[in-house]
């Protein structure tokens, strides 16, 4: 009984400050809302004409998706090696632990913004900002199903006298390859979203597209790069879940 | 070609768990290592293999090809070259689950083939040929293109000791080979490594009194760290009883067995009543 009340009393007066630090107007909010529903009608009917024109641009983005996984993939495969306790040593595993921790917290538009600054506008900086963005995620995945390995099945290759990239390539590399394959085909769908975000500020594709119609008022315009964007997303995750859930059955592909 | 000279190993804490073991295992030996637990016998192996590092002694392997490893020091390449050969079989098998059978086989050629060719899977097919034959000595060559994973603990161990033919070593070590198997497969492993060893020294631990009284050439006993008994293989009840003391029992009648009328006692896996060497030294090592 106590408890609640205890809660309330603390996290009421914190929620009351934070809705007045931050201007929350209930009476302006509902009214706001109708007028954007108005303003909504705007994007109706899409403009079906400009789907020719919306082509080019969503390949971009795919293409932007389906270049930076694999690189992206590859790169967390040698920082999962180098974070994994069992592979290397105590102080190359913390540098790695530690990039791959300074790499998730950085968002990817950051990353962009930055390499944009770098080497200039285009799908490039947009490749390399997608790339270095999976290794937050994928680089500790990897690196953690690494340490998870039998630790007596990579001694028993030790054992016959192999080198240390012969046990990554016949001990390593196969038991994890389950989780790599399902974890990569995730990030593809991850950066595929991503590359779209990326599109409007810089990197091209649909999301340009996107950004200019709404610069341009042409609503219609950007309803149909809206539409294209969800098309895409939405496939890219069917495809995905398929792909996953044959590699995670232990099906032909792994 | 082996030759163990008072090989020592202490805890961090200072316990003795190694207390000087000697032994020799020369050609056409067939050694039965016996012992409690904890007694040091798997321990003994690892320091051999260099799985451990030995606080003291020596092991000297004399390899066919007329070379010679201080395997207590030897580390990098040396290891390297000294562990081609040996080749080891293990209780839990450690074999690569989600490779294929043969390939498991083919990784016991790996050190005797450049490392950037294996990288890119360049067995040979007078390669491929061979380790199918070693598939057939332990008649699992119809097993070849098998998921490794899908195999029964009898097959893997097979395997596993395909894998080990394969690798032409100078000698084989064994570490609680049929430990985790069922009388009937435990019998086929031994019946599998007793003519392996009349070409190539074998040396195993083993639990099972009855079977290394039945197929070894020799049997050490190790208590405590120490080599308490070195010689024919048959052993009496009270020499029996000074190895294994209060553990004895189980060795040779464990409650849940039944008592078979087959000449051989049935012994199926010893739980363990307490900690091995090994385990205990891993514990205060990590």
């Amino acid at each position: 009984m106590l408890k609640p009340l205890l809660v309330f009393l603390v996290l009421g007066p914190l929620v009351g400050l934070s809705a007045y630090l931050c201007k929350v107007d209930l009476a302006g909010f509902l009214p706001g809302l109708v007028k954007g529903m108005e303003v909504l009608r705007f994007f109706f009917p899409p403009d079906w004409s400009s789907l020719r024109e919306m082509v080019g641009p969503a390949l971009v983005t795919v293409l932007l998706a389906a270049v930076a996984t694999p690189l992206g993939v590859l790169l967390s495969f040698f920082f999962g090696l180098a974070g994994a306790r069992n592979l290397s040593p105590t102080w190359l595993r913390s540098i790695a632990r530690t990039l791959i921790g300074v790499e998730r917290a950085l968002p990817e538009i950051i990353v962009l913004l930055l390499l944009v600054a770098a080497l200039g506008v285009g799908p490039f900086p947009g490749v390399i900002a997608l790339a270095i963005g999976s290794v937050g995620m994928l680089g500790k995945l990897f690196a953690d199903a690494i340490e998870e390995l039998d630790a007596k099945v990579l001694e028993s290759v030790a054992t016959v006298g192999a080198t240390h990239s012969q046990i990554i390539r016949f001990a390593v590399l196969p038991e994890v390859m389950p989780a790599l394959l399902s974890n990569s085909i995730f990030r593809f769908e991850v950066n595929l979203r991503a590359s779209v975000l990326l599109g409007a500020v810089g990197a091209g594709g649909i999301g340009f597209e996107l950004q200019k119609a709404m610069a341009l008022l042409e609503y219609e315009r950007a309803m149909m790069a809206v539409l294209v964007t969800l098309l895409l997303v939405f496939g890219a995750e069917r495809v995905s879940d398929y792909l996953r859930r044959r590699v995670l059955d232990g099906g032909k592909l792994a | 070609m082996l030759n163990v000279e008072q090989l020592t190993k202490k805890l961090p804490d200072g316990r003795a768990l190694l207390k000087g073991i000697s032994f020799r295992v020369a050609r056409g030996e067939f050694v039965g290592v016996l012992g409690a637990s904890g007694a040091g016998k798997s321990l003994t192996l690892r320091c051999i293999l260099g799985l451990t590092q030995t606080d003291g002694g020596t092991a000297t392997l004399s390899s066919n090809d007329g070379q010679t490893f201080e395997l207590t020091t030897c580390k990098g390449r040396c290891q390297r070259e000294a562990r081609r050969r040996m080749g080891v079989i293990f209780q839990g098998f450690n074999l690569v689950k989600r490779l294929r059978v043969i390939d498991n086989v083919m990784i016991g050629r790996l050190a005797q083939i450049h490392p950037l060719r294996s990288w890119l899977y360049g067995f040979t097919d007078a390669e491929a040929a061979e380790a199918l034959e070693a598939l057939r000595r332990v008649k699992m060559e119809k097993y070849a293109d098998r998921i490794t994973g899908s195999l029964s603990g009898g097959e893997m161990q097979r395997v596993a000791i395909a894998r080990a033919v394969f690798q032409k070593p100078s000698i084989y070590l064994a570490d609680e080979p049929i430990a985790s198997l069922d009388p009937s497969n435990s019998l086929a492993i031994m019946k599998l490594l007793q003519p392996l060893a009349r070409e190539t020294p074998v040396i195993g631990v083993f639990h099972q009194p009855e079977m290394t009284a039945r197929f070894c050439t020799r049997v050490i006993a190790i208590k405590h760290g120490k080599v308490v008994y070195d010689g024919n293989p048959v052993l009496s009840q009270s020499q029996l009883e000074d190895i294994y003391g209060d553990e004895l029992m189980q060795v040779l009648r464990p409650a849940s067995a039944p008592v078979v009328d087959t000449g051989i006692l049935a012994t199926p896996y010893i739980s363990r009543v307490e900690e091995t060497a090994a385990d205990l030294l891993a514990k205060q090592t990590t």
